[in-house]
């Protein structure tokens, strides 16, 4: 405790000293020497596979640690259980929201400390008590509706309502932004700006640097599960943040790759549709054309469109010079439109069968001869593949759950690849990815223009798209607000564009 | 080699390892059924084991293919029950080509087709639970049997069709230097399971079954007919349950709509002690085949050592539970 002990203040709120997890052979935290002041909004940063999931999951008693030692207000502790850290007031908020959707927003926030007489739940008074708790935080949200009711964001505020009436001294919020919307986000740091000014420790994780410094007070960097460095935030820059959780300087993540500008794949005229009006837009062969706009401004829609599940009502959609109309998926996928999905794991892959099968699946018909396949030429498919863009994996017949997310989103790539597509729609490429990961997937989209397709970008993380699109269309209200090509306007403008102020 | 085998192999030998498993477990139980009874190793008892697990052979590998998709189909017994009456229904009365065997055999294997249909309507159109799907028909299919015969059972008096299931082709010398005859049942096993191996793993249909158990979303956003392939996967079961209620007609000789009860159970436990996985897109032909040889070899050797049939349903259970627990134990280790 010398980090302490060497001043008169009180004690740090929670300190770590030398602590250690070990997962059989998997070296996970590296004596870890940490100390949290009450009241900070404290960042950790750091890959994935750095060892924040391992911190937090120590921090809240769901994993014993190896070796170390915890001090809750100068104290040693052992949290051993889920339940001893809530006892001492440590809570977390996770990027997936853990509560059950079927039951109601108040019943959520009483799970597990339920009011009751007699053995009997008292559910009206829960009602009332959750419903006064929501009201007193500022959350416009009925206590009664089913959680299920409430999108992402309203579900971490009630995650943060269920930490706040447990009385949480010490709350870690686990990438709480992922999934929100703009607004989310803005309404949720205000929240922990509040829960601040009243004397709680936020832990705060994230990918995203710029929140970073937004919001917290001092960052602290993993790297390989050990500490590298914890700054005060006015005394650092994204860059220098970067260089410790990587341990290289990466001058530049967003490697922009010039290939070829090619013939026209796709051109749309006045395209409309359920949820987007009149939206032209032009793909040539080695360009990426980059979609941003807030979360229902109708570019999703836009493009979902384009590969047939909504098809458009009216407009000009021609392919490769050609008029055509995209009726469905199928008609997509024949014509060469891939469509990499927002969630790989939901709808790009089969992650527990392999990764050659994975590749093959959409052209198994092209590795049959007659009605058998062909073991052969699904070998060399899938070995081809794997080869091309360098997909990091045991074997091809290794499970696709047991690759890393830019090795995953290597096998969607692979597997349009195989299947001929000329047109690439990537659905928020990035979402819930490590900087290093993210590093590869841009290289990769390199890669895949240099094969003369064309790229199609949805993001809703403006640098990414500012960074990589030679053609950015901003979304507004399902119609193309504004297009630039590449960098001729300031984050700044762009957003403003897309939020319309 | 196919894809799927080779990641079985690479993949920590998963399913092949519970395949030797459950063969070592199945000839231990040979050995030591063989030492405690006389008559247990026998040419005759080993063929008449043969042929008593050849229809639960036969239904579990229909069940395997729906299994695999994260289906379900508690149907195939009533299925196999419904056809029994059928084609003995079709047999005993005067319809001209109808009611000759080739006749009567096709239309209640189309028959079987319809039902499988109707499954595969109510589990992609109607988007009921397969469960929920098969479980309607199975009521629905022993009511319109029942209904159709008025309860009774009907006698098949053409002495051709009867005689099928007491025949046996091909042989070899047992080790006791008598004449182990290969009954004709055993080769409708062959029949079926041979196919079915090829389809499942040599034919991009059986590709598409282990796509659409894994992630139907993902299957049907790489071009996946998953509409398709779920269809051909109930038209599989319920085809196969229509075949074995033409083998069961044989072989009792009368149709009887309430024959065949409790066969789905028996069939879905024989996939599951083979390896498959409820959770769909693992699966395989030889599990269900050891499966129902391993339940059947149990029931058998209870009989010649007199032990109280009620265990054998007992140790059946209890046989679930260990084999199925310590597949999910290899399975964690791995995932």
């Amino acid at each position: 405790m010398s980090l302490a002990s060497a001043r008169p203040d009180p004690p740090p709120i929670l300190a770590l000293k030398n602590l250690d997890k070990r997962f059989g052979a998997t070296h996970a935290l590296r004596s870890v020497d940490l100390a949290f002041e009450e009241g900070e909004i404290h960042a950790i940063v750091g890959e994935n596979g750095a060892g924040k999931s391992t911190l937090i999951k120590l921090l809240t008693g769901v994993y014993p640690r190896s070796s170390g030692t915890v001090y809750w207000r100068g104290q040693p502790v052992a949290l051993a259980s889920p339940h001893e850290a809530i006892d001492l007031g440590i809570d977390a908020v996770h990027q997936e929201v853990v509560l059950c959707p079927h039951l109601t927003v108040a019943a959520n926030i009483f799970l597990g400390d339920e009011t009751t007489s007699g053995g009997l739940l008292l559910h009206r008074t829960m009602l009332r008590e959750a419903q006064k708790l929501l009201d007193d935080l500022g959350f416009d949200l009925p206590a009664g509706a089913p959680l299920s009711f409430l999108t992402i964001g309203q579900q971490q505020l009630v995650a943060t309502a269920r930490a706040e009436r447990r009385g949480t001294k010490f709350l870690i919020f686990d990438e709480p932004t992922a999934y929100l919307t703009r607004q989310e986000t803005a309404s949720l740091f205000a929240l922990i700006r509040r829960l601040k000014a009243r004397g709680v420790t936020i832990v705060y994780i994230s990918h995203r640097l710029e929140e970073v410094f937004e919001l917290c007070d001092r960052v602290s960097i993993l790297r390989d599960g050990a500490l590298v460095g914890t700054r005060k935030i006015g005394e650092t820059n994204e860059a220098d943040l970067i260089a410790l959780m990587i341990n290289r300087t990466i001058d530049q993540i967003y490697h922009k790759e010039s290939a070829p500008i090619g013939r026209t794949i796709l051109e749309t005229e006045g395209l409309s549709g359920q949820g987007f009006h009149d939206v032209s837009i032009r793909v040539r062969e080695g360009e990426i054309i980059g979609l941003y706009g807030l979360i229902g401004a109708g570019r999703s829609e836009f493009v979902q469109s384009l590969f047939g599940r909504f098809p458009a009502t009216s407009g000009r959609l021609c392919w490769l010079g050609k008029d055509v109309a995209i009726r469905s998926e199928r008609r997509a996928m024949d014509l060469g439109i891939a469509l990499a999905p927002e969630s790989r794991r939901d709808q790009g892959l089969c992650l527990n069968l392999g990764v050659g099968f994975n590749i093959n699946l959409p052209i198994l018909d092209r590795l049959s001869l007659g009605p058998l396949l062909s073991p052969d030429l699904e070998t060399g498919a899938a070995e081809r593949q794997i080869r091309d863009i360098r997909i990091r994996t045991a074997s091809r017949a290794a499970l696709v759950s047991s690759l890393s997310g830019g090795n995953q989103q290597k096998v969607v790539i692979g597997k349009w690849l195989n299947h001929g597509a000329k047109l690439f729609i990537f659905d928020e490429p990035t979402v819930g990815v490590d900087v290093g990961t993210k590093a590869e997937i841009y290289r990769l989209l390199g890669t895949l223009l240099h094969k003369g397709v064309g790229i199609i970008m949805i993001s809703s993380y403006l640098p990414e798209v500012y960074e990589l699109a030679d053609t950015l269309h901003v979304f507004r209200r399902g119609s193309v607000v504004a297009t630039h090509t590449y960098k001729d306007v300031s984050h700044e403008a762009i957003l403003s564009e897309a939020i319309g102020v | 080699m196919s894809e799927l085998l080779i990641s079985k192999r690479n993949g920590g030998g998963l399913s092949v390892l519970l395949g030797l498993t459950l063969l070592g477990l199945l000839f231990l139980m040979w050995i030591a059924l063989a030492y405690a009874t006389r008559t247990f190793w026998t040419a005759n008892n080993m063929a008449n084991l043969l042929r008593q697990s050849s229809f639960i052979a036969i239904l579990a590998i229909g069940q395997t293919f729906v299994i695999i998709t994260a289906g379900i189909d508690l149907s195939v017994g009533a299925v196999e029950g419904f056809i029994s009456m059928m084609v003995a229904w079709l047999l005993t009365h005067n319809l001209g080509f109808a009611s000759t065997i080739f006749g009567a055999v096709t239309i209640s294997l189309l028959i079987g087709v319809a039902i499988g249909v109707f499954h595969g309507f109510g589990v992609v159109q109607l988007g009921l639970p397969p469960f929920i799907m098969t479980l309607a028909t199975m009521y629905a299919l022993r009511g319109i049997g029942l209904l159709v015969t008025n309860g009774s059972t009907i006698s098949i008096d053409n002495t051709t069709f009867t005689h099928f299931s007491r025949q046996t082709f091909l042989g070899f010398p047992w080790t006791d230097g008598s004449w182990f005859q290969i009954p004709s049942l055993v080769w409708m096993v062959v029949l079926v399971a041979v196919p079915a191996y090829v389809f499942l793993n040599h034919s991009r249909w059986g590709r598409y079954l282990f796509a659409i158990g894994s992630n139907k979303e993902a299957a049907r956003l790489s071009g996946v007919r998953v509409k398709l392939i779920t269809y051909m996967a109930y038209i599989l079961s319920s085809f196969l349950a229509a075949f074995v209620g033409v083998l069961l007609a044989t072989r009792i000789g009368i149709g009887n709509p309430t024959q065949g009860q409790g066969d789905e159970l028996q069939a879905i436990a024989s996939s599951v002690i083979g390896g498959a996985s409820l959770f769909g897109a693992v699966g395989s032909i030889h599990g269900p085949l050891i499966g129902a040889l391993i339940l059947q070899s149990i029931s058998n050797g209870a009989n010649l050592l007199n032990v109280n049939s009620f265990w054998q349903t007992i140790i059946t259970g209890a046989l679930i539970i260990v084999v199925v627990y310590f597949d999910s134990l290899q399975r964690a280790k791995r995932g």
